[in-house]
């Protein structure tokens, strides 16, 4: 009889709460401390040790990024960037003092997450052709792009390259499952335990998102000096690109 | 000091939802949130039994583990309340619940969900006893007034008792005796949660 009560309240609590009660409890919060101090300071040691790689930028030039491309991937570098901040406002709200400052993030968040959606379907349909997964990526996958050395040595990647792709794939497949469990849970509708589930899925890739996000700024913003540059004019130095890109074929 | 708890007595409750429509109107709930339900099993066949259900006071509540907030606190008398205020409607309480009691209400900014609310077993919230904030955020306050909460105050056959532990076993205890229900009326006949 209670267990036929029981699952007419929210669902056997067994199967998803219990899961759920626990891994919010000891594991989300420390996930995502870890991820945010452990890979800046693996990072910051990279930076320190190997240095930045540094190409001549007064060269010739290759036309890498056009401009819908370029616009695209913006409107979701914005959006994701904000996803990311509000996200962990909700993770971090305790410091934070909760309360209107984190419901504004939310909503924040719920915009943003909108707009990201609609921004990654043409985002996906682009790039989808250069970043099929091709043999040389495994040879890159072994070198580790080349970055953990400090000589110029031509590595396997076409326009991207196989980091780049898992970046991309976990970012749009990985994007969309978000946006779906995220849809979910602003709904709040349906059995308990499909809210649970979804809340876990979340949570667990947006921590791995989050930790990609954090590299992929590191490597525009630091990595490669410049970088950032073809993103917004569209160019990179042609030595970059026979470096990096060494299969690419304009 | 006591320990409160709710027991809803199942060969009692009639499922009239007067302790339902007594919370809303009591502490001015507003429509699509329930602090308190009636929960029907095996309706219209032998053995149909309802059961009035809101928050459970849990020691150990789950809610207060996963609020990333933790904005919901444990009153030395075991009355689960918590801070409006400091809310940020995550949800993740009412996920947490075996019981569903956390409600969010909606219509915030794109249909984002509102400060949690739940029942607070007519405890108020973390104002100051009495003052019109408490009022309007958490409803009445009968506790410190020295009553029952109002469902289990309006119950017409008496089947949802609240107060201290003790004093609700008690009642409970001599009920079951005088009806001679066996070892079954308190359940253990069989196992609610798997080992």
């Amino acid at each position: 009889m209670w267990l036929k009560f029981n699952n007419a309240f929210t669902g056997e609590w067994l199967q998803y709460g219990q899961l759920f009660t626990n891994l919010q409890e000891s594991l989300f919060g420390r996930l995502f401390l870890l991820i945010m101090t452990i890979i800046p300071c693996v990072l910051l040691l990279h930076y320190m040790v190997i240095g930045p790689k540094r190409f001549a930028h007064d060269g010739p030039q290759v036309y890498f990024f056009d401009l819908f491309s370029r616009i695209i991937h913006w409107i979701a570098a914005v959006t994701f960037s904000f996803m990311v901040l509000t996200g962990l406002m909700v993770i971090f709200s305790k410091p934070l003092g909760g309360g209107a400052l984190i419901m504004g993030g939310r909503s924040v968040h719920i915009a943003s997450g909108l707009l990201f959606t609609v921004a990654a379907i043409p985002m996906f349909i682009i790039w989808l052709k250069d970043m099929l997964p091709v043999g040389y990526d495994i040879k890159w996958m072994f070198i580790m792009g080349g970055y953990l050395s400090k000589e110029k040595m031509p590595v396997p990647a076409g326009k991207f390259n196989a980091g780049q792709k898992m970046w991309f794939w976990l970012a749009t497949l990985g994007g969309f499952v978000l946006a779906y469990s995220g849809y979910v849970l602003w709904s709040f509708q349906g059995p308990t335990d499909t809210l649970r589930l979804m809340v876990i899925i979340h949570n667990f890739l947006a921590a791995a998102l989050s930790a990609m996000f954090l590299v992929h700024l590191y490597m525009s913003l630091f990595a490669i000096a410049g970088s950032l540059g073809s993103m917004i004019s569209g160019y990179k130095p042609q030595e970059e690109v026979a470096i990096l890109h060494s299969r690419f074929k304009s | 000091m006591g320990r409160m708890k709710f027991l809803c007595d199942v060969e009692r409750c009639i499922d009239c939802k007067g302790c339902v429509v007594a919370c809303k109107e009591g502490n001015h709930i507003p429509v699509g949130i329930n602090r308190r339900r009636v929960i029907t099993i095996g309706q219209g066949k032998p053995g149909e039994k309802s059961l009035s259900i809101s928050c459970m006071h849990c020691s150990d509540a789950p809610c207060i583990a996963v609020c990333p907030v933790d904005c919901i606190y444990q009153r030395e008398d075991g009355i689960v309340l918590h801070d409006k205020e400091a809310c940020i409607g995550c949800g993740y309480c009412f996920m947490a619940c075996p019981f569903g009691a956390p409600q969010f209400p909606s219509g915030q900014v794109f249909g984002a969900r509102g400060a949690m609310d739940k029942c607070t077993f007519c405890a108020g919230g973390p104002e100051e006893n009495f003052s019109a904030k408490e009022i309007k955020l958490y409803g009445q306050n009968r506790i410190a007034e020295g009553k029952v909460p109002l469902c289990a105050g309006m119950c017409a056959t008496k089947a949802l008792l609240a107060g201290d532990a003790s004093e609700v076993s008690d009642v409970y205890r001599e009920r079951v005796f005088k009806r001679g229900s066996g070892a079954s009326a308190w359940g253990q006949d069989k196992k609610a949660y798997k080992d």
